[in-house]
């Protein structure tokens, strides 16, 4: 690895920055590429790094899921990948864009076309009259036209209103039903990854036990039944052994004589912080 | 009311508290959908999640259903079918030869 840390290039399988004010979080940060500088020139970080790339004494540690992925990094696969990868590949190709929906048009009432229809009606009523009578028929001609005019308009509104919320209802449905799909398929998704992981933890776990007795520094007080138990630094220590670490491992503990031996250990890259 | 049905993970949870924090506005709560109180107040919480959440909430209006709402013919026939003496009789064929409106007239009559 190339690294260059406040004006000074170091370069090497190990690296030791515990004279550097820079802090491990940082560099761990740069080595994944998340965090511009330092600049950092190493073979890529897999999914390992994401778990234990940083190994400090307040980490956290999933220590099953760095397990699996320990594993991954060895090679092992599962019966269930290929599934993995197929639901995978469906989820993806459902669409997710929310649709936009047609405006909601304000619709007419009811009582509002039943209104203009009946003074249409009346007025056509009175022309007939009129025209029956022999008299003066142009006003009421023109209020005729008006009212029909008026009426159809309101008519024609009503229908695209009906006609928006119908679109507007079918394309949400559409959407739901899409997103019903989607969760049914993440759930199966996240079940398959589920047993995944067991398959993978249980691949590697005789190693992993083997690897956490070799871990160096003080050994636990009461060592816990469960090997996923065991404290995030020694845990965290343990899976790297396992797994394949090409990009350099930041370590901020002292459990390691040097840094050379921490790297010998993990059989890593190791930037000692 | 109005019932609220949630298509996201965000969304649900986000029902789940409006109806933790206003239990008098809430009818009846179910895993990722929730009958609200036909209030403005209750129309508001529904609203905040549409803003929210967009299509991934969808609102309805319900309305109350008494069989009494539902022609008799209807009632019925549901009452003829349930009082079947063969369990596994489908409806279609039950309803054919007697006095019963068929699945399909059922289907295109709307309430």
């Amino acid at each position: 690895m190339k690294l260059h840390v406040c004006g000074t290039a170091y370069e090497g399988r190990v690296v030791d920055l515990r004279c550097q004010p820079v802090d491990g979080a940082t560099v761990a940060a740069a080595i994944r590429g998340t965090w511009p500088l330092p600049a950092v020139d190493a073979p890529a970080a897999g999914p390992v790094y994401d778990y234990c790339g940083h190994v400090h004494p307040s980490m956290g540690l999933r220590t099953k899921t760095a397990l699996a992925a320990a594993a991954r990094s060895r090679g092992h696969e599962t019966a269930h990948d290929d599934t993995i990868a197929e639901l995978r590949e469906r989820l993806a190709d459902l669409d997710r864009a929310e649709p936009t929906l047609p405006s909601a048009r304000e619709s007419v009432d009811d009582a509002t076309v039943a209104e203009l229809r009946e003074s249409a009606a009346t007025a056509r009523g009175r022309l007939e009259a009129r025209e029956t009578l022999g008299a003066e028929t142009a006003e009421i001609r023109a209020e005729v036209r008006e009212t029909t005019r008026t009426l159809a308009k309101r008519e024609t509104e009503r229908t695209a209103a009906r006609q928006s919320r119908q679109q507007r209802r079918d394309r949400a449905r559409e959407y739901r039903d899409r997103q019903a799909r989607r969760r049914r398929l993440a759930d199966r998704l996240a079940n398959r990854r589920r047993d995944a992981r067991r398959d993978l933890v249980d691949a590697v776990a005789e190693n992993f036990v083997a690897a956490l007795e070799a871990v160096p520094g003080p050994p636990a007080a009461d060592r816990p039944d469960d090997p996923g138990d065991v404290p995030p630094v020694p845990a965290a220590l343990a899976v790297l052994r396992l797994a394949r670490t090409d990009a350099p491992v930041v370590v901020a503990t002292d459990r390691f004589a040097t840094p050379t031996a921490a790297a010998d250990w993990l059989s890593a890259p190791v930037v000692r912080c | 009311m109005l019932l609220v049905v949630t298509y996201t993970r965000a969304a649900r949870r986000d029902l789940r508290n409006v109806c933790r924090a206003h239990e008098e506005t809430v009818v009846r709560q179910f895993g990722r959908a929730a009958l609200l109180s036909a209030t403005e107040f209750g129309a508001f919480q529904a609203l905040r999640l549409r803003e929210k959440h967009g299509l991934d909430v969808q609102l309805e209006r319900v309305r109350p259903f008494e069989p009494e709402d539902v022609p008799d013919r209807v009632r019925e026939a549901a009452r003829a079918y349930e009082a079947r003496e063969t369990p596994s009789i489908p409806y279609r064929q039950f309803a054919s030869g007697r006095d019963l409106p068929g699945a399909d007239q059922l289907r295109g009559e709307e309430l």
